[in-house]
């Protein structure tokens, strides 16, 4: 382990030499940064990721089943087991999407579930991530450099290689694709994971395209080349939010999207990977039933718990939330990257007032939950020595002919000593994340 | 890799062109810094007329401090190679991560160089990494039309540079005759009367520079 620590400069320059960036808008202008990269990975035992995988499986399963039933027949919500404010009224949920079923009926091929890990050693799942999930690409590169920086740690621990994840999303995309090429789907070089986009267009040899060269004709779409000729596409892992996805069926004004490609992907001429509407599944206020979905369509119990949550939807909930308020974290569910969470005590007396009467104004917009002290896990700190932060870690679930769980995942950590918010647009950094072979 | 559209051809011809623009105005710079220290301290606004923007640096010091390094600078060398990576990075999936590698180490390279003590001679790695990067683009990029694309730009703008620069008929004849090996593999259109034009323009002893720059903005069709 010592190795890894002393070459960490090295690895961090190594990652600026492949422009591992991502980017970021601060106050309007656009600018490139490191993903700062710590050297001590997290480490888990194989038995504790055989039960990771367990459970991980079972919930996107379960996820995959909710999404196929609420744009089918919507049995959960004629059954009670989800009251429909929390689906129908949901941002997420895309009206056009209702009856269509995409290529081999898979919603999330590409699941981003964020966990953290409490002082007491129990996992707990703190958000699903069904759209557009990021952050894979960086513990892939940087295992790649790591092993070459200090090849004796990798022989010395037995530890499972995470660099097929390219290979694992290739066989998604060619599982569901419906005959024609894999493209991967980007906003563009000024978007935050850009450097995603084009290592794992490289990685997978699917085309990275803006989709200023793909058109729509007869309800099928086309790749067009130089001399105007025409190479059909198959599969579009897009990574633009479902808004933006098509001029002609949502956002109008969509600069980035493919016009007519919803109407491709509804006849069943083209697999969107993840499909269009997965955000009623990731919606935070839906996240409190995902136990109550595995049991619905599995019949089996959550291997995985969810975080502590309360529904102020919910009277009984509310009034907890009230008499709890200072020991709650509070969420607006239709807000993401760390943004829209309140630390109940962080706040003002005026602040809190103001914030209690847009809670009960507005109780289907928030959830709240007990504030799970997480695990600290070792960084080094600017002067090179271990201090500890406050960790989550992002595990990738793939569902192809079958849901696999990839052997690693992005572990994001706190730069801030005070601060449980890990992401990398405030600041955060990462980690590799080992899974012991034994 | 097998499609190649008219965006990625941009991006690809661009990155030759600004890569090239990079190596050639650096060892341009390099020479005219030379003839700075003793022979020609004003030689630097010859050089800026040559190669066609203004002097707004007004002494050689200013000129030296700028020219390279200065951001803020359109016709500076580290704007041009910030064009280079921006035509490089969204060309990873046909040019790889290795061979991207080499932008960003020069665009470090300039910015170690103007932390450095002595800025002229660290420039030099900027072209040895610019130097790897042609290597990376033979060695490693597989398709050929991708290769040839590159190149043809790279040929381009060296041609236009050499034109600009009043290198010799030698050099420039050289230079025009490697582009038009690339174009003729590029894949890409090409209006044919105009190399029947310079063809005959450069047979002759004298030629006006100007118009063969001319002729070759038109040269590639979109």
């Amino acid at each position: 382990m010592d190795d890894l620590i002393r070459n960490s400069e090295t690895i961090n320059q190594l990652l600026a030499r492949y422009g591992v960036k991502f980017g970021i808008y601060k106050n309007g202008e656009f600018k490139e940064q490191l993903f700062p990269f710590d050297p001590i990975p997290r480490v888990i035992e194989n038995g504790e990721f055989r039960y990771l995988e367990k459970g991980l499986k079972q919930r996107v399963d379960a996820l995959n089943c909710f999404l196929s039933d609420i744009y089918g027949k919507k049995q959960i919500v004629k059954d009670g087991v989800i009251p429909e404010e929390f689906v129908f009224s949901a941002k997420g949920f895309l009206a056009p999407c209702d009856g269509v079923t995409p290529p081999k009926n898979i919603y999330s091929h590409i699941s981003g579930i964020d966990l953290v890990q409490s002082k007491d050693d129990s996992w707990y799942v703190l958000e699903d991530n069904l759209r557009v999930p990021s952050g894979a690409s960086y513990p892939m590169i940087a295992r790649e450099l790591q092993r070459r920086s200090a090849p004796d740690v990798f022989s010395d621990n037995s530890v499972l290689d995470n660099r097929n994840y390219a290979e694992w999303l290739k066989e998604v995309m060619d599982y569901v694709n419906t005959g024609g090429i894999n493209v991967i789907l980007s906003p563009g070089r000024y978007n935050a994971a850009f450097f995603e986009h084009s290592y794992f267009a490289e990685k997978t040899g699917a085309v990275l395209t803006t989709g200023k060269d793909i058109v729509c004709e007869g309800d099928t779409l086309y790749y067009i080349d130089y001399n105007g000729r025409k190479q059909r596409v198959g599969a579009v892992y897009r990574r633009i939010s479902d808004e933006y996805l098509d001029p002609m069926t949502f956002y109008e004004e969509s600069l980035i999207g493919i016009p007519h490609i919803f109407e491709a992907y509804r006849k069943g001429n083209v697999a969107l990977l993840n499909a269009p509407g997965n955000g009623a599944a990731d919606d935070k206020g839906i996240y409190y039933f995902v136990p109550k979905m595995i049991r619905y369509y599995l019949g089996e119990d959550a291997v995985l718990m969810n975080a502590p949550t309360y529904l102020p939807y919910y009277e009984k909930d509310m009034n907890y939330v009230l008499s709890h308020f200072d020991d709650l974290v509070i969420k607006d569910v239709a807000e993401a990257g760390g943004y829209g969470v309140v630390f109940g005590s962080s706040l003002t007396a005026e602040k809190k007032a103001d914030f209690i009467a847009l809670l009960k104004s507005k109780p289907r917009r928030f959830i709240a939950q007990e504030v799970i002290d997480f695990y600290d896990l070792d960084i080094l700190n600017e002067s090179g020595e271990r201090t500890a932060r406050k960790a989550d870690l992002r595990a990738f679930v793939l569902t192809g002919s079958t849901t696999k769980v990839w052997p690693s995942g992005l572990t994001r950590f706190s730069r801030n000593p005070d601060s449980f918010i890990v992401n990398s647009s405030q600041g955060g950094g990462f980690k590799d994340t080992w899974v012991l072979s034994r | 890799m097998g499609i190649i559209t008219i965006d990625k051809s941009d991006h690809l011809f661009w990155l030759g062109r600004y890569t090239e623009r990079v190596h050639t105005t650096l060892k341009y710079f390099l020479k005219t810094a030379d003839l700075m220290i003793d022979s020609d301290p004003d030689s630097y606004a010859v050089f800026c007329q040559k190669i066609g923007i203004a002097d707004v640096y007004g002494s050689s010091e200013n000129f030296k401090q700028h020219y390279p390094f200065d951001e803020n600078d359109s016709n500076s060398i580290i704007t041009s190679l910030h064009r280079a990576y921006d035509n490089a990075i969204v060309m990873r999936d046909y040019i790889g991560t290795e061979t991207m590698a080499y932008i960003q180490l020069a665009t470090d390279d300039i910015k170690n160089a103007e932390q450095s003590n002595s800025m002229i001679a660290a420039l030099i790695f900027v072209i040895d990494h610019i130097l790897a990067f042609w290597g990376c683009v033979n060695d490693m990029i597989d398709d050929e039309q991708i290769r040839n694309i590159i190149k043809l730009g790279q040929g381009m703008e060296r041609l236009d540079l050499y034109l600009s620069l009043d290198n010799s008929v030698d050099d420039i004849k050289r230079a025009y005759q490697r582009m038009k090996g690339f174009l003729k593999k590029s894949g890409l259109r090409y209006d044919e009367s105009i190399l029947y034009t310079i063809d005959n323009m450069l047979s002759e002893s004298e030629f006006d520079h100007d118009n063969v720059k001319k002729l070759l903005r038109n040269l590639i069709m979109q």
